[in-house]
């Protein structure tokens, strides 16, 4: 049985269509409302409010801090100033992916890491030689984000402080409506928007006054079925769903390295021993398998399919992440997977991400997937797309 | 003290065990210029003679020395450093509270004639039993003096086909083959009772295989253990174990090789994937390209090994070696010699209590909780029967090693569990040797903690490892079971490899062959 968040009183209330779903153990809402269009609208063009307390969160105090997380994590910890917030992921020996998150550095000798995946066992694996104590929050911190381009204005009405000199991937203490919080410049829909971390005695405060300062400015509650529509668009990859933890993988060809996933820039290889790194080195200079991309589906090849059955294009509601094949142009050979994708509103094309063998991840290569219409398996053809999908220029000034 | 000693040794030895120093003299006899690192201020570990008192000594540590390989005598030429390989194991009185007991020897007939007293089906027996282990001997102590099998786990080998191609168990005859494949797995207590009736008999026997493992003689695989021992135990040492360390310290010192003690390494250096030095304690640094580590594997590689030099995997394997001490050992000065029960005036130098199997495994049970038992097993040696110098004219030295003496002691290992555990013991020898509590001039009590503390043995482990079948033929771990390990140039030569703890020098001298080639 999920337990409630810290939120769930507000929530709760809010939630009119009862649709909920089990998020890492809480309750976690899938639309406030039914239809959620509403919610997507907020969120790209006003504001939502996402309540992402699930998350599991860590603090890694003490000297070694930092070394410690180095010794786990693809991204050289050491090197990021205090302040600064990193998107990295982590491996096991073999350089296969066990999870992805962000990690702040709050502090020379605090750090805190956030995961889709209870870590507390895997990161303490590492701990031998280190001098750093390792903490679970989960249970002790609720979050909230707060996304979309009026999500800087509707800060602004509670706090003091100049949100414009809060940049791209930072984070900071601040007063929120006299709450202590911390604010981090970070999200999961490719937009301007920020998450708010604080303590679960002032969560509902913190809501409270959020929203009511939103309200001028359209905030919304926004569901997880739009910020999975959101994440798609913005190009970012979900844990159990574009890859999967290897230590849960039964065999090889479900696990994924970051490179095979486009992430080969959180990789710093030339430094102190880390985890997976003899095997990444490998890797890198092999070259990889796979290559994580963008597909744009072809419009017009989907109105053929369906006008075979005498019907308009139709869509699913939402993101869809059942998995489809990935043929080579001339549909011989399957060249890989489609592992989510979703009709974009904002960029009016149907989206998918997918893993593709290397040689077909140029952009505008031209590839199939399967498409099925009316019970019949089809293909359309797709194209290799440039990622984020959806970048507004907002996101980062 | 920040020195830095430049490349000037071909091969580093850590630890002056017996194995460590075997290895040494092995390699610097084919002209490698070696240095050996001690921690202790005496060489030799559990092979060394210790003074526990003011004018008593023991021989060893540990005191069986029947399973030293004749090859490492032969090859290092150890007699003419002064080491005497006697033929035939030491006779061992198996003792009995209410009887003289059983003296079982190496002189088959005779052993068979003191087993008849006590069941003369089981003397039958017995020439049955010595006949097995003489057919299966050969092929069983190839297991010690063979490389283990190669683990490669690409070509997913079933142990099966380890057990064929590594042990040569074909050689033997599919019958005999089948049956040491059946007994292997086998506990010791159900193996004795295929053979024997009489309980006191079985006692007796399963003794051996109980020296240093986390196992009663119920426990699975202890046949095996036993059976190494019945194969390979044929030897004693002249002197005990520190005629040994003595002939193997100038087998290393008449080649050139460079014994140092008070010198303990604080790590191993490493540096993508190789070995790159050493650190002493004392804040000297040796460069090194070759290390040869004898103490326990998982001091090597979670002590003396930053951890990020090691990879994840390999990490959790060497954490998860089974090995937590269970045995003590007690030191006793005697103002007198010892005399057993019904065998006044007899030279009697090795015992053991433990007159049922249950009795046996009862000590065992409560070692598996953190208990010590009121009745414990004893091995007891007595080294002044053969080496009366050991104590002043007329006095004796009783050296024993208790048996299910937990290291992690749930009431914690305090002055008052020790003395305890010393009473305990001195109680329950009274039993089988009335007088001695009056006798003792002094005691000293050694756990499990101590033993770790006093030689490095990981929790107390004095075989680096449990005697475990799975712990056994790929030992310590799959990856270093071939004596070299992940890291370039650090190789393993102590206990914690194949084959195993014990006074055989059998990884000193199989790591030395692997050493050799590098």
């Amino acid at each position: 049985m999920p337990i409630p968040t810290p939120f769930h009183d507000r929530t709760a209330s809010l939630c009119t269509s009862h649709r909920w779903t089990d998020w890492a153990g809480y309750c976690a809402v899938c639309s406030y409302n039914l239809p959620n269009d509403s919610e997507y609208y907020a969120l790209r063009h006003a504001a939502g409010l996402i309540d992402i307390s699930p998350l599991f969160k860590y603090e890694v105090t003490g000297p070694d801090a930092a070394a410690f997380l180095s010794r786990i994590m693809t991204k050289n910890i050491e090197d990021i100033p205090g302040g600064r917030a990193v998107y990295c992921c982590w491996c096991d020996d073999f350089g296969k992916i066990i999870d992805d998150g962000t990690v702040f550095r709050l502090d020379k000798d605090r750090l805190r890491v956030h995961t889709a995946e209870p870590m507390l066992a895997w990161f303490k694996q590492f701990k031998r030689g280190f001098n750093v104590t390792l903490e679970d929050m989960t249970a002790k911190i609720a979050a909230v984000a707060i996304q979309g381009p009026t999500s800087r204005k509707i800060l602004r009405q509670i706090t003091d402080v100049d949100l414009d000199a809060l940049a791209y991937y930072r984070v900071l203490t601040v007063q929120l409506d006299k709450l202590p919080v911390l604010i981090s410049r970070t999200g999961y829909t490719g937009d301007l928007g920020y998450e708010i971390w604080v303590e679960n005695a002032a969560a509902l405060p913190l809501w409270d006054a959020l929203m009511s300062a939103g309200k001028p400015y359209l905030l919304q509650p926004v569901g997880l079925d739009v910020l999975d529509i959101a994440r798609i668009e913005a190009g970012l990859m979900l844990n159990g769903v574009e890859f999967h933890n290897a230590a849960h993988c039964l065999v090889e060809l479900q696990k994924s390295t970051p490179f095979e996933l486009g992430l080969g820039w959180t990789v710093d290889l030339e430094r102190e021993p880390f985890c997976g790194q003899r095997a990444l080195s490998a890797e890198q200079a092999a070259g990889s398998r796979f290559a994580f991309v963008g597909l744009e589906l072809d419009w017009d090849e989907q109105q053929a399919l369906y006008a075979k059955h005498g019907l308009p294009v139709q869509f699913n509601r939402g993101a869809w992440r059942s998995g489809v094949p990935v043929y080579n142009n001339d549909g011989s050979r399957q060249i890989g997977k489609a592992t989510s994708g979703t009709w974009s509103p904002i960029v009016k094309k149907n989206l998918a991400l997918a893993s593709v063998e290397t040689r077909y991840a140029q952009n505008g290569t031209v590839l199939k997937i399967e498409y099925t219409v009316e019970y019949r398996r089809e293909t359309v053809s797709a194209v290799v797309a440039p990622m984020p999908f959806y970048n507004p220029e907002h996101k980062k000034t | 003290m920040n020195s830095s000693t430049s490349n000037a040794y071909d091969v580093i030895v850590i630890g002056a065990g017996h194995n460590g120093l075997t290895t040494a003299a092995l390699l610097a006899r084919q002209g490698r210029n070696v240095l050996v690192l001690e921690r202790r201020s005496t060489i030799g570990g559990l092979a060394a003679g210790e003074e526990f008192h003011a004018g008593y000594q023991t021989d060893g540590v540990l005191h069986d020395s029947g399973q030293v390989r004749a090859r490492v005598v032969k090859s290092l030429d150890l007699k003419s450093h002064g080491l005497e390989l006697l033929q035939g194991r030491p006779s061992f009185l198996a003792l009995d509270p209410r009887d003289r007991g059983m003296l079982l020897g190496n002189k088959e007939r005779r052993t068979a004639n003191e087993i008849n007293f006590y069941s003369p089906e089981d003397a039958r027996q017995y020439h049955r039993y010595r006949k097995f282990i003489r057919q299966v001997a050969g092929v069983v102590n190839r297991i010690f003096d063979e490389l283990p099998p190669a683990m490669d786990s690409s070509d997913g080998r079933t142990l099966w086909d380890l057990f064929k191609t590594g042990f040569a168990l074909r050689r033997l005859g599919k019958t005999t083959m089948l049956e040491l494949m059946r007994i292997a797995p086998m506990s010791a207590a159900d193996w004795l009772n295929e053979w024997f009736e009489n309980s006191h008999v079985k006692a007796a026997l399963a003794g051996a295989c109980l020296t240093g493992t986390f196992a009663g003689p119920w426990s699975p695989g202890t046949a095996f253990n036993l059976l190494l021992w019945e194969c390979s135990a044929k030897y004693s040492i002249k002197g005990g174990p520190r005629s040994l360390i003595a002939a193997l310290e100038k087998a290393v010192q008449s080649r050139g090789g460079e014994i140092r003690t008070n010198a303990e390494v604080s790590e191993i250096q490493v540096s993508g994937g190789q070995i790159k030095g050493l650190l002493l304690k004392d804040g000297e640094h040796i460069q090194a390209s070759i290390v040869a580590a004898s103490c326990d594997p998982r001091h090597t590689f979670l002590d003396l090994i930053q951890g990020n030099q090691l990879e994840n995997w390999q990490e959790h394997r060497m954490q998860h070696i089974r090995g937590t001490g269970t045995t003590a050992k007690v030191n006793l000065a005697l103002g007198t010699q010892l005399e057993f029960i019904g065998r006044s005036g007899e030279k009697i130098a090795f015992a053991r209590t433990g007159c049922h199997l249950d009795h046996i495994e009862k000590a065992f049970d409560v070692c598996k909780y953190g208990r010590f038992s009121a009745e414990p097993i004893l091995d007891i040696h007595i080294p002044t029967v053969s080496s009366p110098d050991l104590a002043p004219p007329g006095h004796s030295v009783v050296s024993i090693l208790v048996h299910f003496v937990p290291y992690g002691l749930k009431s914690q290992w305090d002055q008052d569990q020790i003395e305890k555990l010393g009473d305990t013991v001195v109680a329950a020898l009274e039993q089988y040797a009335p007088g001695v509590t009056d006798a003792i001039v002094a005691r000293e009590v050694v756990t499990p903690v101590d033993l770790e503390k006093r030689y490095g043995l990981v929790q107390g482990h004095i075989l680096h490892g449990e005697h475990a079948l799975d712990q056994l033929i790929l030992r310590p771990t799959p990856e270093c079971a071939r004596y070299h390990t992940p890291i370039k140039g650090l190789y393993l030569c102590g206990s914690g490899s194949h084959p195993g703890g014990g006074i055989t020098c059998g990884p000193g001298v199989l790591a030395a062959s692997v050493i050799a080639q590098a």
